[in-house]
């Protein structure tokens, strides 16, 4: 392990670092300072460069998009990057061993930060079989945790672009940059290759699991990551897609051409410039005219779809071993997202109602990438089936209650009522049976005047 | 009584490394052009060959060989895995074998010789796990200790595996009455195995004998410059 004298380095600026432009590094541009856990390093090169102060030995520049990192914890997008470590396949190689690889090759470059580690050093001094080491070493790498001072940062694109020209398969980098922070690659219809960063041409591979992409070269060389095989990859085909861009420019073009040429194919493709007769005609008719949208209103989308797919049948198709379905995947890459989901959902309703094989199949089971974002539109569209039965369900309780309730309130006014009323009655009694005392009373009065009288008459009689 | 050689007898199992993870131990000693490369290392038998290649040239690049080796380490490589994977399909047979493995490396200013057990049919067992424990235990801080030491291990249960392979298949090929085979291999193979029926029996007991103790210690030396160099020369020598 010979001693490396630290790499004298041109641009003078501040730690920021140069945007990589070779990966796709995603857009963070500036640096964050760490400060490392381990005692400062005290040999400060001694070679006087043009790399800004290092105002502290012990700070160590990491990019901000690896922010993640420390030292005990590992982060979901460790696990997504290197999931042999992570999916329980052998029960050695767990996240403790990959802890343990990832913080000796941090902690050994964090030793000499100035001195770019390379991978025979780190595999030399770790125990373990070499090609798990290697691809955590990449890892750290492409994510700046390790190997990138301000001086790695530079030398970095000159050092990928050498290998890329050197030899086309170098996959060293395929892994990360294929999931790199910018999702740009996905929707877009330029397809790179993740391994020899081409631009895919006529097909690409696409592996679901891991979210990579493979241009064909590279799938049949095998220059994807451990864990994949050949079967985890699709074929998609990029020939159609790519043509499919028509700018408005090419457009109006070929509106122009038609006006003027009509069903001259030859002259309406020289006009536009740049489009084979076949595109001419194929996009022609894919232009909205109207037309389409006439016709059954639920199943136009998916119908117009396979109608126009007869008429167009010109460029070629994927090779999906179901024609309809390769056809449909066709036709929802070229209808773009939400009218596909629109079909999708449209063809759900329909199935929910007859049950037509076909509809479901072309709204439903297409092949291409936005065909997840349909399946996806389709759970939805159950999901809320569901809640909306669901809620009607509720709202019947509801009502029920109420009524309960209604019929409760109903029942006690009326007893109340009765109630009432026989307080009054009883009121009335009391009222007459006071009378009556009253009367008895006034009667047992007389009674006893009388008694007197008599009483007086007798005394009176007998004095 | 009944014969203890029957109870341990087990069904043959389609050969690999008793470990863990299936990883075999390449060793690498490649002269071009004056050059000497002399390497060795664990390998997952199960990556593809483009991570052989771009590994060959990652350690051409690193140690700044002549382009003149990249073929060389690659055939080299290959020729090993070839082996590995020419055994893999066979049998091997597996009794209750607990074999010594010993340890006997210097690795540039450490000298380490140690003596231990190890089950062969454990096959959990993690060569890397051990050297990686055994380093941090005795504090050996040269890094480059741990590789070497689960290195021989994993050469060692290699062998073992390999001879355990032959064993069977020449077992096969003698099997004359079905009985009497199975009595052959616990004898024969178990030269330099431990009888773990011996063991366990009432008579001796499972604690090691005092004399034995020294055998089975781990010695660590730690040499200065000059003896590294007087052993340097004196294994050239030795090796030319």
């Amino acid at each position: 392990m010979a001693e490396k004298s630290p790499v004298k380095e041109a641009a003078p600026s501040e730690s920021v670092p140069v945007s990589n432009s070779v990966q796709l590094k995603p857009s963070p541009q500036f640096s964050a300072k760490f400060t490392t856990p381990t005692p400062p390093n005290s040999d400060i090169p001694s070679t006087p460069t043009n790399r800004p102060p290092p105002v502290d030995a012990d700070v160590i520049h990491v990019p901000s998009y690896s922010r993640w990192f420390s030292w005990d914890k590992i982060d979901s997008c460790e696990s997504r990057f290197l999931p042999e470590f992570f999916d329980g396949r052998s029960p050695s190689k767990g996240p403790s061993l990959y802890m343990y690889y990832r913080n000796s090759i941090i902690k050994l470059f964090r030793e000499n930060p100035s001195r770019k580690i390379t991978f025979t050093d780190a595999r030399r001094n770790l125990v373990g079989d070499v090609g798990s080491i290697r691809r955590v070493f990449d890892f750290l790498d492409h994510w700046g945790l390790i190997n990138y001072s301000a001086s790695s940062a530079l030398s970095k694109p000159s050092k990928d672009t050498a290998s890329n020209n050197k030899s086309s398969d170098s996959p060293s980098l395929e892994s990360p940059s294929t999931a790199a922070p910018t999702p740009k690659q996905s929707s877009t219809s330029r397809r790179f290759c993740g391994a020899c960063k081409s631009l895919c041409t006529i097909a690409c591979f696409v592996c679901d699991k891991y979210d990579s992409t493979l241009c064909a070269r590279c799938y049949v060389r095998g220059n994807f990551r451990v864990g994949l095989s050949n079967a985890d990859f699709r074929r998609v085909e990029i020939s159609d897609e790519a043509n499919a861009e028509w700018s408005e420019k090419e457009t109006l073009l070929l509106l122009e051409a038609t006006m003027h040429y009509g069903d001259d194919w030859k002259k309406v493709a020289q006009h536009v410039g740049g489009r084979t007769e076949k595109d001419c005609v194929a996009h022609f008719v894919k232009l909205p005219f109207g037309e389409e949208y006439l016709g059954h209103p639920l199943l136009d989308d998916a119908e117009s779809g396979f109608e126009t797919n007869k008429r167009a049948c010109l460029t070629p198709l994927s090779d999906a071993s179901n024609p309809i379905m390769a056809q449909a995947a066709f036709l929802s890459a070229l209808a773009g997202v939400e009218i596909a989901e629109a079909a999708a959902q449209a063809a759900v309703n329909i199935l929910s109602k007859v049950d037509d094989t076909t509809a479901s199949r072309g709204g439903n089971g297409s092949l291409e990438r936005n065909s997840r974002q349909e399946i996806s539109s389709n759970g939805d569209t159950n999901q809320n089936a569901s809640e909306r039965a669901y809620e009607d369900a509720n709202s019947q309780l509801n009502k029920e209650e109420e009524d309960i309730g209604r019929a409760i309130t109903e029942i006690t006014e009326v007893q109340m009522k009765e109630i009432q009323d026989k307080i009054l009655r009883f009121e009335e009694m009391d009222l007459l049976v006071e009378k009556e005392r009253q009367q008895l009373e006034s009667m047992k009065n007389l009674l006893f005047i009388d008694q007197l009288n008599l009483s007086f008459r007798r005394n009176s009689n007998y004095a | 009584m009944k014969s203890p050689a029957s109870a341990s007898w087990k069904a043959p199992l389609k050969f690999r490394m008793p470990t863990a993870e299936n990883l075999i131990p390449i060793r690498l000693d490649i002269e071009v052009d004056g050059q000497r490369y002399k390497d060795a290392f664990t390998w997952n038998p199960y990556d593809p060959d483009s991570e052989l290649v771009m590994f060959a040239k990652r350690t051409v690049k690193d140690l700044k060989l002549a382009p003149g080796f990249l073929p060389q380490i690659v055939q080299s490589i290959q020729s090993q895995l070839a082996t590995f994977q020419s055994y893999e399909g066979q049998d091997m047979y597996v009794g209750d074998k607990i074999v010594p493995i010993k340890l006997d490396l210097r690795v540039n200013h450490t000298v380490i010789r140690d003596q231990f057990l190890w089950d062969l049919n454990n096959f959990d067992s993690d060569p890397e796990e051990f050297a990686r424990t055994l380093c941090k235990d005795l504090g050996i801080e040269d890094p480059e200790v741990g590789p070497a030491i689960a290195l021989a291990i994993r050469e060692q249960l290699y062998e073992i595996a390999i001879q355990n392979v032959t064993s069977a298949r020449e077992n096969r090929i003698n099997k004359k009455g079905r009985r009497a085979a199975e009595h052959f291999p616990i004898s024969k193979a178990s030269g330099a195995a431990l009888d773990l029926m011996k063991l366990f029996s009432f008579r001796s007991s499972v604690v090691r004998k005092r004399k034995e103790w020294d055998n089975y210690k781990p010695i660590l030396d730690l040499l200065s410059n000059e003896d590294v160099d007087a052993l340097e020369a004196k294994e050239e020598r030795s090796g030319r």
